[in-house]
């Protein structure tokens, strides 16, 4: 049998333990492996990897498991790299904001270190307690916050990366500012795992503010033009929101217990900021919305619930998807309308937000499996008559198959093409994950 | 007749004449001279011809001739580069942008503006200051260069510290590639296009991936006040600790900047004196922005931090006129060196910050072992130095030293785990000291990327990366030196 040959060769390369046979019937997100392993070590990664690649085996790369519904149309790849042994702080230089951490290591886990020190990474992901620093990055997640202190291009300042033909190079470096050769960092930063594991990240670093509060102005008419002229008030004036998202009723029935279109807003900054900025909130809302404060641990809890919507397994008969729609800026208010209006005529559980500041949106769908295919359908249609797009960051296996989860190849694909072909010939690494089938 | 029009005989020239018209085309010699260096004058080299496109499509043409015909080519803007990103070392025909600059829009509410690759920096805030708008990066050069160099060159300025460097500005490019070919990545803004980092990736590759022709950027809200401190401290380990306290307190000021003895008495010398005190060792000039009411308490901070650090003397700017007078004094800072210098040479090291009493220490050694006095002016709140060494050219061996004591220099920065280069790029001047912080393979996974986009090396060839041939090529650099300073 070729995979306990496989298992065989593998077990000389790790400790036995930590080579396994995958799981059968976990097939219903696919991207795993018929043989697991769990690497302790970056030579053990590379090792894995040269292994892999002399001999032909395709790899799937995995840590927390939080984005395994996201690209890919294969159940089983030969080998799944599971990284979520491969954690732990390297370095942190307080004084110098910076921290270099293994790959695998939960988000959660960094940013509870971090608190002690009152620093924190500027990224808000999804899942932060399974999803790991490696996958936020190869995924290049991010959540509301993106719009005060950016994403993981921002963020990130050095990454180690294992090739496929497992030499190791580094990019960037460990300090905040570098223009030394190509901004490779960039290159790996969202490559969905198919150009290199990723095995060490460099990241700048923010200190905690040192208040913080949420605002949320429910729209009882659900008037769309207040909301906009609201937030174009907001954005147009010099308070410094780090969050300004647009919940749709749906999703802020169940982080708010208000089943009304509901804005978001987030301030970080010392006390007397925070309040100084809620009182211009107050007085520029107070005519047409619905206002209530969240301060302190009541906002972190707020963002905790938020990030954590809709990660329950499927129950029988239900299908559920996530889709990422980018638009430009201020059109995020249509895709969340949409959303509304497909949950009604479709009867599909439809939970969805976006950032008037990015144009970013996260649209939960569940309901009947043909429901759900034709809202992705009609947000896809809307996102592109809108210029913007749609991804599927979450769809079963089955559904991946049949739905393209990247949308339409971008004009220069055949540069996307080339990188891949340059780094990994044989295709190794997360066969099919990414855009294009790269 | 183009032919007689231009009185030449050379096709290549009469044949780009034919795409951009005959005044847009320089070709004789005395006119290529201006375009033999940019902003990095150790190297000089002509160019076979200049071009002015007006358009993408024009850009486009170009380059499909050379690419067919075999013509080395590369962009320039304002010729601002620090590190010889735009010198035509092979002959190259340089497509000059210039003449494309037009603001082509604006859009407030969405809060981006699409520019022109020629559009000078400061223009696009001067353009929406009125609305009570910025563009972020902020070289030291902004009333000249233009936003395609800024992205070719990944620009910085004083004010990265909290807002970022251009990469992190950038929503769109329209670029053309070596082959000729069009393309757009997201000039409409939106965020995130599936597939590899196309944008950030071209930001900062120095014009060897493709040419820019039009750029989406990020514009932002001016911040509601603004507060700049000014201290000085007798000794440069005290104000290098305060920049750390400053930085390690949770403040994230716009802007920290830092310039040592030799640089005061050079700004003084120059024409934006301040009256900085001569005996000092060290000035830091320090702003935050934000919040009014959050702003008054983080000055509270800064001003603690300073007098801890045995600070001699600190002021808070009284008004926007006096702001504006310090903030001359400390951006004209490199030509200011010429006051007390006939020639000098910068450097763009960064380093991590906690190491920075170290580093210059390090610093002041070196120049005591060359015999040449080196100036600090630099970006201290984000580790990035500008060590400035003076030297006089007509002195026989003093370019070598001062070339010697740069390289030095950025020895010490990779040392101490930091790199060769903040926001000058690479260009020409630093391709060999890329090997003191890559590996060979390291280079060879970025010269992979480079082969995707340019797979004939016919852009921009023979910049950023170290060449086998250097010992051979550093005595012939070092002999055309020379020359250019006599």
């Amino acid at each position: 049998m070729i995979t306990s040959d496989l298992l065989n060769d593998l077990q000389i390369i790790v400790s036995d333990e930590r080579v396994v046979k995958g799981q059968n019937g976990d097939d219903f997100l696919g991207n795993s492996g018929r043989i697991v392993v769990k690497p302790e070590s970056e030579e053990e990664i590379t090792k894995i990897l040269q292994y892999a690649n002399a001999h032909n085996r395709k790899i799937s790369i995995a840590a927390g498991g939080t984005k395994r519904g996201f690209g890919g149309i294969t159940e089983a790849e030969d080998i799944e790299l599971s990284l979520e042994n491969f954690k732990g702080i390297m370095e942190h230089t307080v004084g110098d904001m910076t921290l270099t951490v293994k790959s695998g290591t939960p988000f959660k886990e960094l940013q509870a270190y971090l608190a002690q020190y009152n620093q924190k990474i500027s990224l808000d992901p999804f899942y932060p307690e399974r999803a790991t620093i490696g996958g936020i990055i190869a995924a290049n997640d991010s959540g509301p916050k993106r719009l005060g202190y950016g994403s993981a291009r921002d963020a990130v300042i050095g990454l180690r990366i294992a090739y496929p033909n497992g030499s190791v190079i580094r990019t960037g470096g460990k300090v905040v500012k570098n223009v030394a050769g190509y901004d490779m960092n960039k290159l790996f930063i969202g490559s969905m795992g198919t150009i290199g594991v990723i095995t060490e990240v460099t990241l700048k670093l923010r200190p905690l503010p040192q208040y913080e509060s949420v605002i949320l102005l429910a729209f009882p008419d659900g008037h769309h033009e207040w909301m906009k002229s609201f937030a174009v008030e907001l954005l147009d004036s010099m308070m410094e929101p780090v969050a300004l998202e647009l919940l749709s009723p749906t999703l802020s029935e169940n982080l708010t217990g208000c089943r009304y279109y509901t804005v978001a807003i987030s301030f970080e900054d010392v006390e007397a900021s925070v309040h100084y900025q809620e009182e211009f909130v107050k007085k520029l809302s107070s005519s047409f919305a619905n206002i209530s404060i969240l301060e302190k641990e009541k906002a972190c809890q707020f963002w905790e619930h938020f990030y954590n919507i809709d990660h329950k397994e499927s129950e029988k008969n239900e299908t559920k998807a996530t889709l990422k729609i980018a638009v430009i800026n201020l059109d995020v208010i249509r895709v969340i309308k949409e959303c509304e209006y497909l949950s009604d005529i479709h009867n599909l559980k439809i939970e969805g937000h976006g950032g008037f500041g990015h144009g970013l949106c996260h649209v939960h769908l569940s309901g009947a499996v043909e429901d759900v295919k034709t809202a992705i359908t009609q947000l896809r249609k809307l996102a592109t008559e809108l210029n913007g797009y749609a991804v599927l960051k979450y769809l079963p296996l089955k559904l991946r198959q049949e739905i393209n989860v990247w949308g339409e190849e971008p004009s220069y694909f055949s540069l996307l093409k080339g990188i891949k072909e340059k780094i990994d010939p044989k295709k190794i690494l997360n066969p099919g994950r990414f855009v294009g089938g790269i | 007749m183009a032919k007689k029009g231009l009185q030449t005989t050379d096709k290549d020239i009469i044949n780009l004449a034919k795409i951009v018209g005959e005044k847009e085309i320089l070709f004789k010699k005395a006119d290529l001279l201006a375009y033999d260096c940019d902003g990095f004058t150790i190297h000089k080299h002509l160019p076979k011809a200049v071009v002015f496109p007006n358009s993408t499509k024009e850009v486009a043409e170009v380059v499909k001739y050379c690419d067919l015909n075999q013509l080395p080519f590369l962009a320039r803007g304002a010729g601002t580069g620090l590190s010889g990103g735009a010198i035509p070392l092979n002959g190259e025909v340089i497509i000059s942008l210039v003449k494309m600059k037009r603001l082509l829009s604006v859009d407030l509410e969405n809060r981006r503006a699409v520019v022109e690759p020629g559009f000078v920096n400061l223009k696009l805030t001067n353009s929406i200051a009125d609305k009570g708008y910025y563009y972020a990066p902020d070289p030291s050069s902004q009333y000249a260069c233009t936003i395609g160099g800024n992205v070719a060159e990944n620009a910085g300025g004083a004010h990265c510290l909290k807002y970022g460097v251009t990469t992190n500005h950038i929503l769109g490019l329209e670029v053309v590639l070596p082959s000729g070919e069009i393309i757009d990545i997201s000039t409409n803004g939106v965020l995130d296009l599936p597939g590899y980092d196309l944008l950030g990736l071209l930001t900062g590759s120095e014009g060897t991936l493709g040419i820019v022709t039009k750029i989406t950027v990020r514009i932002l809200k001016n911040p509601e006040a603004k507060q700049t401190v000014l201290a000085y401290f007798d000794k440069v380990e005290d104000g290098s600790q305060a920049v750390s306290d400053i930085i390690s307190s949770g403040i994230v000021p716009a802007a920290l900047e830092m310039m040592d003895k030799t640089a005061i008495e050079g700004v003084e010398a120059a024409a934006f004196p301040v009256g900085h005190p001569k005996d000092i060792e060290a000035l830091l000039l320090i702003e935050v922005d934000g919040i009014s009411v959050g702003i008054t308490e983080q000055i509270k901070q800064i001003l603690e931090v300073c007098k801890k650090r045995n600070v001699r003397e600190v002021k808070v700017a009284q008004s926007e006129e006096e702001r504006g007078r310090w903030w001359a004094n400390r951006k004209t800072g490199f030509g200011a060196m010429g006051a007390i210098s006939p020639d000098y040479l910068v450097q763009d090291g960064v380093i991590p910050r906690s190491r920075l009493p170290e580093v210059l220490a390090r610093i002041n050694k070196i120049s005591e072992e060359s015999g040449l006095r080196i100036a600090n002016i630099f970006h201290a709140g984000d580790g990035n130095l500008h060590p400035l060494v003076l030297f006089d050219a007509r002195k026989s061996g003093e370019i070598e030293k001062a070339l010697a004591a740069g390289s030095e220099c950025l020895r010490v920065c990779a040392d101490v785990g930091g790199t060769i280069t903040g926001e000058h790029g690479v260009g020409i001047e630093k391709r060999e000291e890329m090997r003191f912080v890559f590996t060979e393979r390291e280079i060879a996974a970025q010269t992979d990327i480079r082969d995707v986009f340019n797979p004939k090396n016919l852009l921009n060839a023979g910049k950023l990366f170290p060449s086998p041939g250097r010992c051979v090529e550093v005595k012939k650099e070092m002999k055309n030196a020379r020359e250019t300073f006599v």
